[in-house]
């Protein structure tokens, strides 16, 4: 018997069956490339996105009451962390960052910048009264005097392990406001050598 | 009945539907691969090329070498391996040295002819870099150590020039911290 004749002797409604079940599996394969095309599309581009231009974290710890986390630990502060800002390493006095700790690579930590380079700042509990900020390095401090491991303790911090500007807190939806660059009069640098950049009158 | 506008709008519509379309998918593609070719660089690797006299013999200038970057991110970086770092006073240039020693370690800063030894500490998350060449290198001797933050990558692989094809010798300096 040739094969045709065979597939003759099939019942209608298997053949059908069979053509569905062929088309079904071409369904899988074609959804399972589309899936590998958008996954490798998707995944570099969020990535990028996510590590140069902006991402969210979570703060934690005390160290820089009153301006995140006034309620402790009940509530932590969700910040918007701006990478785009600091790609050339330009920040003000008075900005809130986020760096790379200089004491545990693993761990970033997130302070206010009160002196740039070339200032000359005089410190609370650190060896050395005064102490001149070197080329690039800034001097970062937390908000809560006494309870922050900042520039007291380990001296100015250079500026490649500068991470991101924290520009808003996002969560919780009651403290939802932009962080504002401001440096307490009483932190001001002694001397200080540059002039921060002000937006013309 | 509808008339269709003179041959030339049509055309030209159809020329801005293509060239936009094109404009818009060659963006896409270039975005695509700007995404991919940073997440190569950032978290597997790449090829540099070092200039500087401070890493002589190993390393000469205008040499082209392979850095990885996965010991970086699995904290695997050891003594003797020669990285890639931003250098701690210019965040936007890159130094090449070897790793003397890690956190912890006991370093001698004195000079070896010297009578009286002066040791340093490595402090908790720094490391301290060297160049191959003594006499020619600013490096933790000038600087102090260098926090771990900064480093990028390591280098394993040098593919030029040609007749220095091949992974990179150990230090010729010897051990220089003791106490190991």
């Amino acid at each position: 018997m040739s094969h045709l004749q065979m597939l003759s002797r099939i019942p209608r409604p298997l053949r059908t069956l069979e053509r569905g079940m062929a088309q079904s599996q071409g369904w899988v394969k074609r959804y399972f490339r589309a899936f590998c095309k958008g996954f490798f599309v998707a995944v570099p581009v969020a990535v990028t996105f996510l590590d140069r231009v902006a991402c969210v974290a979570r703060v934690e710890g005390a160290s820089m009451q009153p301006s995140l986390n006034p309620g402790g630990s009940q509530s932590s502060d969700v910040v918007l962390l701006n990478h785009w800002k600091v790609r050339n390493f330009e920040v003000q006095r008075g900005d809130i960052v986020s760096l790379v700790s200089p004491k545990n690579p693993e761990q970033k930590i997130i302070k206010r910048v009160i002196a740039l380079e070339g200032d000359i700042v005089k410190t609370i509990g650190h060896k050395n009264r005064y102490v001149k900020v070197p080329r690039g390095h800034i001097w970062v401090e937390g908000d809560h005097h006494g309870h922050s491991f900042d520039s007291n303790s380990f001296g100015p911090v250079s500026l490649g392990l500068l991470h991101a500007h924290a520009t808003h807190i996002l969560w919780p939806p009651e403290r939802w406001q932009k962080l504002e660059s401001v440096l307490p009069p009483e932190r001001l640098p002694v001397q200080s050598e540059k002039e921060s950049l002000h937006g013309s009158p | 009945m509808e008339f269709p506008g003179p041959w030339w709008q049509s055309l030209h519509r159809t020329m801005l539907r293509g060239i936009l379309g094109k404009t818009f998918r060659l963006v896409g593609y270039t975005i695509q691969y700007a995404c991919i070719a940073h997440c190569t660089f950032e978290y597997v690797g790449g090829v540099v090329m070092c200039s500087g006299p401070s890493m002589e013999p190993t390393i000469q200038n205008s040499d082209i070498v392979c850095a990885e970057n996965l010991s970086r991110h699995f904290y695997g970086i050891q003594r003797g391996d020669i990285v890639i770092a931003k250098s701690p006073s210019d965040p936007k240039s890159n130094i090449c040295k070897r790793v003397i020693g890690l956190e912890g370690d006991k370093i001698l800063t004195s000079h070896p002819s010297d009578f009286f030894k002066s040791h340093n500490y490595v402090p908790t998350g720094h490391v301290w870099l060297e160049g191959d060449n003594l006499q020619n290198s600013t490096d933790s001797r000038y600087y102090g150590p260098v926090p771990y933050g900064l480093i990028r990558g390591r280098i394993f692989f040098k593919i030029w020039p040609l007749s220095d094809f091949g992974f990179l010798r150990d230090s010729p300096n010897g051990h220089r911290s003791p106490g190991d």
